[in-house]
């Protein structure tokens, strides 16, 4: 007779949660075109989408059923709610109802931002909020920049730049009223601020969906392509051949790069480094994703985190390829490579031959 | 146009965690199943689903679930008579048992019958063992998975219960030759045979459902033991080293305060705990809670109760239509086509559906999925209901409803 632990070892983390999609961009960028357009699509037809408010413009033009000034149902069937205190508060309430089947069985959840928000601390509350991050799983942050307004934000505003560095798909809109020079310049400046997030560009919020939903992680058996996706240019086989000999890449105080370790790592000194970092420089650290090779793991395990808040690490089945070397990829704000990679090697994590000696 | 979303719970609804219908097929509408599912991989590797009806008209029925996406109904068969029931069924091998329970004591056939169905589509009686007597309505369920013993809760001619509700007791009846099924033992809860030195023991002051066997589960991992749901008796655990003189190890009483009907005992070895569900069996909420508990077996003289599975809330659920509360559980039987885990245990609500739960930290168990389908078609209670469950080894999750729904097949992704 096997038991589940032999067969499988544990249960899966990255399955049975419910994926959530956070929408945010600057004023203006296009955020409620880009969710109507998105619901419209077949497989849309289960989602709930909570935004801050039914505007005049919002989404409540669809509007087919409004139980109260909080919660509606779209007349394609989705759920669409407004945040009215606070966004935990109004997973909870959705999540409970969905249970009670009050609502909807959703099978997505769209979050849109404000245009002034940080996204940082929408994240945040999906990895700290046990009960949440037992039913929900942050799938991207999808973050739109208008293509005639967005460099000028950028050059002044803070929050379109953290939006914009803590993204996993930048969606470039209303390309068709800004000049190609426009474009240009605009995705050049958001490639150098982030350099891990796919680039798209869309008009009048048509997107194909597939280029936004399942982006994170949905099974430790994750394909080798679908796990090279997720974590990113950054840690493209081409840059690992650079190694620390590849220049920085600076923008507006944003630094990102990737630090490769070509030992297997010893999870408490791991823990040490990142906790020292946390508590040093944690607002600082706008997004983390690594693939570690731990000590007396046989798959890779999986490390995200947002600012001073780390999702549980997690462990795939198996590495995809013959390169096993740990991979940490760091999107800060001011922070040096340099200064991470040597508390690495002050805590002896990087052995004396490992990586940037 | 402004319609009320405020819907409250709608039975017609399909709610679901982490489970997707891959299919559902009605039985030909005779979707009514007890607590009789199991699965066998035929000669031709087609694996066959075993289903025992609930009541009459019929008797069991077979369908090819190899494609689980498009289950094909293989042989449907009916009961000789409406005063009787099969409700419950086992496969091993190539044999079949199916209980028969009569509505009234000293009708036939009562006890359980053997087929070959080495040809599915052909079920051969190969025996009755009849279990009928002037103070027996026969089996209601049977646990058959080595190909040699039928254990079950059932009565016998020569056992006269003080109490008519205690008529069924733990029998083991030796079947190696299947034509021949003889008695190894018997035991039944201390005071309730008329006769008994014991004092019979005291009713439930609320529900008196009776002291009578319902599942009897006994595993390789511990062929000296049998664990019983004994209904008003509560848990049960009995040495059976000895078949013929079974002795008790363990009693775990907890009704009253509870209102009895305990159903299934299962053990998980390797994490020292029992599963025991106490069967809901009035409508709308009248018998709650009706729980499934995690208990402590680390010394099996003592078991201790650490924690209940979480359910919904029993004011929405209640209000659903028919019965809300514990049932049958997916019982990992040591055969080769059925999922084994300690670790993710599935359980049936009636209208809650089934229910996946992690018990990886026994004291918090946690749910991991659901599948609660919307009222079938001509359900009589206006909701689902659903009664039993089997993981198989592929994964897949099958459900079947007490009245009409028929049989569910489930991918769960946890």
């Amino acid at each position: 007779m096997r038991s589940e632990r032999a067969a499988t070892g544990e249960r899966d983390p990255f399955a049975g949660r419910i994926p959530i999609s956070v929408i945010t961009g600057f004023l203006g960028s296009g955020k409620t075109t880009l969710l109507k357009k998105l619901l419209r699509h077949p497989g849309m037809a289960n989602a709930a989408v909570i935004v801050n408010e039914f505007g005049e413009e919002a989404i409540d033009h669809e509007l087919l059923e409004t139980s109260s000034e909080r919660m509606a149902l779209l007349d394609n069937g989705c759920l669409c709610c407004t945040v009215r205190t606070d966004l935990q508060e109004t997973l909870r309430d959705i999540l409970t109802k969905r249970t009670h089947g009050e609502v909807i069985q959703f099978d997505r959840v769209f979050v849109e931002t404000t245009g002034l928000a940080d996204p940082a601390p929408v994240v945040q509350t999906l990895a700290s909020d046990s009960l949440l991050a037992d039913r929900f799983r942050l799938d991207c942050v999808v973050t739109l920049v208008d293509a005639v307004n967005g460099l000028g934000q950028l050059d002044t505003l803070v929050e379109p730049l953290k939006q914009a560095a803590i993204a996993d798909r930048l969606l470039v809109t209303k390309t068709d009223i800004a000049s190609p020079e426009q474009v240009r310049a605009l995705r050049a400046r958001l490639a150098e601020i982030n350099p891990q997030a796919l680039l798209l560009e869309v008009v009048q919020g048509e997107v194909d969906p597939a280029d936004l939903i399942d982006v994170g992680l949905t099974s430790r058996q994750e394909p080798g392509e679908k796990i090279k996706r997720w974590i990113g240019p950054l840690a493209a086989p081409t840059a690992a051949a650079a190694g620390f000999d590849e220049p920085l890449r600076h923008s507006q105080g944003i630094t990102s790069f990737c630090l490769w370790f070509d030992r297997p790592l010893n999870w408490s000194s791991f823990e040490t480094c990142m906790n020292v970092l946390t508590s040093l420089r944690g607002p600082d650290l706008l997004r983390v994703k690594g693939l570690l090779d731990v000590e007396g793991e046989p798959g890779p395990v999986v490390v995200q985190g947002v600012q001073h808040i780390f999702h549980p690490p997690a462990r795939l089945q198996a590495w995809s390829d013959a390169d096993k070397r740990s991979r940490l990829v760091f999107i800060t704000r001011g922070i040096e490579r340099d200064l991470v990679a040597n508390l690495f090697r002050a805590v002896g994590a990087l052995a004396s031959t490992g990586a940037g000696e | 146009m402004s319609v009320s979303l405020d819907v409250g719970s709608q039975a017609d609804r399909t709610l679901s965690l982490n489970m997707t219908l891959l299919s559902h097929h009605e039985l030909d509408g005779f979707g009514g199943v007890g607590e009789g599912v199991a699965m066998q991989v035929a000669r031709d590797g087609r694996r066959i689903m075993w289903l025992a009806h609930e009541s009459a008209p019929k008797n069991f029925t077979a369908v090819d679930v190899s494609d689980p996406r498009a289950p094909k109904m293989v042989v449907q068969t009916d009961l000789p008579h409406a005063q009787m029931r099969s409700n419950s069924l086992e496969v091993s091998g190539d044999i079949l048992a199916v209980a028969y329970q009569t509505k009234q004591w000293g009708v036939k056939p009562a006890g359980f019958e053997l087929f070959d169905i080495s040809t599915p589509e052909k079920p051969k009686s190969i025996v009755q063992f009849d279990a009928s007597g002037p103070y027996s309505r026969g089996a209601h369920c049977l646990w058959f998975v080595d190909g040699e013993t039928v254990h079950m809760a059932c009565g016998a001619a020569d056992f006269q219960p003080r109490d008519p509700k205690d008529d069924q007791i733990y029998r083991i009846i030796d079947v190696r030759n299947p034509t021949k099924p003889a008695e190894l033992g018997r035991w039944w809860y201390p005071g309730t045979r008329e006769g008994d030195s014991a004092p019979p023991p005291r009713r439930m002051p609320v529900f008196d459902s009776g002291y009578r066997v319902h599942n009897s589960n006994i595993y390789p991992a511990r062929p000296d033991r049998a664990y019983i749901g004994y209904i008003d008796g509560g848990a049960v655990v009995l040495d059976i080293a000895d078949k013929a003189n079974p002795k008790l190890v363990a009693n775990w009483r907890h009704s009253p305060p509870n209102t009895g009907f305990t159903h299934t005992v299962m053990p998980l070895f390797e994490s020292n705990l029992l599963i025991v569900t106490d069967e809901c069996t009035k409508d709308d909420g009248a018998d709650w809670p009706k729980m499934t508990w995690v208990v402590d077996n680390r010394d099996e003289t003592n078991p201790v109760p650490i924690a209940t599975f979480p359910l919904p809330p029993v004011e929405v659920f209640a209000k659903r239509g028919g019965r809300f509360g514990s049932h049958n559980l997916h019982e990992n039987p040591p055969v080769k086509c059925a999922h084994q885990s300690e670790r993710i245990i599935l359980a049936t609500f009636f209208n809650g559906g089934v229910r996946a739960y992690d018990v990886a930290n026994p004291y918090q168990p946690k749910e991991v999925a659901y599948f609660v389908p919307g009222a079938p078609k001509l359900s009589p209670k206006g909701s689902v209901q659903i009664n039993d469950v089997y993981w198989d080894d592929r994964g897949v999750v099958f459900c079947v409803d007490r009245f009409a729904g028929g049989l569910y097949a489930l991918e769960m992704k946890i």
